[in-house]
């Protein structure tokens, strides 16, 4: 699986979901329609995305989507179009969020992203776990193993729900004392 | 694979290790485990796409609801159509589950509540769609904020997905003095980890010191692991821990409860534990702090100025200057309360210095539950800080997060006992210094900032 995209160049660390969409934003019930909102509580955010009206990849900084874990900032990520975020860091809860949506969090580090910066346009292969830049180069990521089924399928709830039984079966087990860990 | 019995005697553990070898379900691929979740605490804003997706797909099978607590408390009561709809949909949700909730006049921030009514036991899992949930590991629960997927996950099947963390053993000598508290150490953290360097580390917090700290200042203190990207803090269970849960709703009483002492007292990292890092913190050389720039990472002793190094976004959204002494900085509003600093303490805290003393800009105390306001009101805490000129309102998530009662206006600087001064946080524009309780309420008085010992200095003058 291929995402090619144009590029919405982002060269700030430590970006917050605060900043991604502030919580004023976050009143409704719902995961879709949270595009309008993207960036919002981010000084020139809006002119940012004007800028790059048709972008599907964004390339940033360090320690991305950092603070509150409302998946808004996710939601609001897929709805404007986006299917990757490049960075050298991602923080931990907005990583899971953005893998459990159909969005890649591609790993590189600090020198591959002052190179993505300045590319208007990337092919990232999902399955060659490489980024391609229009000038040839080439950085290459390692994808979760587990979670990257889920960036396919969309399935972190039914992968979940296949594991029901199981759980039981071990809660069972807990209840009766047989597990060693429960000494 | 499982280990035997005799090898997981043989390798000694941290108490994280113990808490995750007792709840993983199944290893998986690429370090990850499915991890049983013991309680899922569920908040109106984080909730309902979860619950609709197990309505609509799923049959609205819950794996069970004994497991699920529910609490209105983002914004409660509603402050429009939109926010009375998320709180009538976790209502309803709950009633229709049999959940435990805790809804308007019984409710407060979630994660002051959920230890409050007794739901926070060592040595559990804990789980909930809120980046603060590591509150809750000052019990001794591995206590993981997640997004609204997992949180779900958590609710159709019982588990969570958690890639396994590493181990970072944070030791506390000392004691806190000079005016310093657990916000003060909190914010020392962050400082010292750096605002990303805790990220892939849980922070086991350990040392003589921890036997000095209350169960309110240990929640202070792990609800900011969060902000230094820490996957979660975790602080042993101790005699602070078991009174604080002995008498509490939802826990046993007598023997039945004693048994359980008997089992949390087996809950300590071995002495020959092995960590990934470590770090040494020495309470007495602690001062209060006060963050000047737009991550919590970024704070400095009270005493101090903006560093000289300091990042130049940082300084122009908050309108500083390089070598700024803080105690210079006026201030136009102060606020106390949210999951770091509203419990009872803080709030006595708070009022010893604004006793007898009035507020010089607009001030805000919101408790963290409405059973700590009952409590302070016993004390006539409200009353202090109302004789001061403060608005005493009923508990909330409020202004922390630029939600409700008493959002910034663009350009307004609020000194705040609360855990985030990300750029907006409080309000679009508006710019927050964090600080502890009582240099929120000296900075009240002042109108600057200030500790508290500027205001004895003056009363010693004045007297």
């Amino acid at each position: 699986m291929t995402i090619e995209g144009n590029v919405l160049p982002l060269d700030r660390a430590n970006v917050d979901t605060d900043q991604i969409i502030p919580a004023h934003y976050l009143t409704g019930i719902e995961t879709t329609g949270l595009g309008k909102h993207l960036f919002a509580g981010m000084t020139g955010g809006a002119e940012l995305l004007a800028a790059h009206p048709d972008a599907s990849i964004l390339v940033t900084r360090e320690n991305f989507g950092c603070g509150s874990s409302r998946e808004h900032a996710a939601w609001s990520l897929v709805d404007r179009g986006f299917r990757a975020v490049v960075a050298p860091s991602f923080a931990r809860i907005f990583f899971e969020n953005a893998y459990n949506n159909g969005i890649a969090p591609i790993v590189v580090d600090d020198a591959a992203i002052d190179a993505l910066l300045a590319a208007p346009r990337l092919q990232i292969d999902l399955e060659a776990e490489t980024v391609l830049a229009p000038d040839g180069a080439t950085f290459g990521f390692t994808l979760d193993p587990l979670r990257k089924q889920f960036l396919f399928s969309g399935g972190y709830m039914a992968f979940l729900a296949a594991k029901r039984d199981a759980v039981r079966t071990w809660l069972q087990r807990r209840a009766k004392g047989q597990l060693v860990q429960e000494t | 694979m499982e280990m035997s019995r005799s090898d997981l005697q043989s390798k000694p553990r941290s108490l994280f290790e113990k808490v995750w070898d007792a709840h993983v379900v199944e290893e998986l691929a690429g370090g990850n485990a499915l991890v049983f979740v013991d309680k899922i605490v569920a908040h109106e804003i984080t909730t309902p796409q979860g619950a609709f997706e197990i309505e609509r797909r799923y049959e609205d099978k819950l794996f069970d609801p004994a497991r699920i607590i529910a609490i209105n408390d983002h914004v409660s009561p509603a402050k429009d159509t939109e926010t009375a709809i998320q709180a009538k949909v976790l209502r309803d949700w709950a009633k229709r589950h049999g959940i435990v909730l805790y809804d308007i006049g019984q409710n407060g921030i979630c994660h002051v509540v959920a230890p409050e009514r007794g739901h926070v036991e060592p040595g559990s899992t804990m789980a909930c769609g809120d980046s603060h949930t590591c509150t809750l590991g000052a019990f001794g629960a591995f206590a993981l904020g997640v997004g609204t997927t997992a949180q779900g996950g958590a609710m159709l099947a019982g588990c969570l997905i958690v890639q396994r963390p590493k181990v970072m053993r944070v030791t506390l000598d000392g004691r806190l003095q000079h005016g310093a508290t657990a916000k003060d150490l909190a914010l020392t953290v962050v400082a010292t980890l750096g605002f990303k360097g805790g990220t892939g580390y849980v922070l086991e917090y350990a040392g003589d010191a921890l036997a000095t700290l209350s169960m309110d200042e240990r929640m202070t203190v792990c609800n900011m692991a969060i902000e230094a990207g820490a996957t979660t803090g975790l602080i042993g269970p101790d005699e602070t821990t078991f009174s604080y849960l002995r008498g509490r709703e939802n826990q046993p009483t007598g023997d039945a409860f004693e048994r359980k002492v008997d089992g949390w007292r087996e809950l300590a990292a071995d002495p020959d534990a092995v960590y990934d890092r470590e770090v040494r913190i020495d309470l007495s050389a602690l001062r209060p702090m006060v963050s000047w720039g737009t991550n919590p990472g970024e704070a400095v002793p009270i005493d101090g100025a903006v560093p000289a190094n300091a990042d130049a976004g940082s300084l122009r959204y908050m309108d500083l200057e390089p070598g700024r002494a803080l105690r210079s900085i006026p201030i136009d509003q102060a606020f106390i309360g949210s999951c770091t600093n509203s419990r009872l303490s803080d709030l006595r805290a708070a009022a010893e210095v604004l006793r007898g003393r009035t507020v010089s800009i607009p001030t805000i105390v919101t408790p963290g539950s409405q059973a700590v306001k009952r409590a302070a009101e016993r004390e006539g805490l409200h009353d202090v800080f109302q004789d001061a000129g403060a608005l005493w309102t009923h508990s909330s998530c409020g202004p922390c997060l630029g939600m409700s009662m008493g959002v910034l206006a663009p350009g307004a600087r609020c000194i705040s006992s609360t855990n985030r001064n990300f750029p907006g946080r409080m309000g679009t524009g508006g710019r927050v210094h964090l600080a502890s309780p009582a240099v929120v309420a000296a900075s009240a008085v002042l109108g600057r900032i200030a500790s508290p010992d500027e205001l004895a200095v003056e009363a010693l003058a004045a007297g």
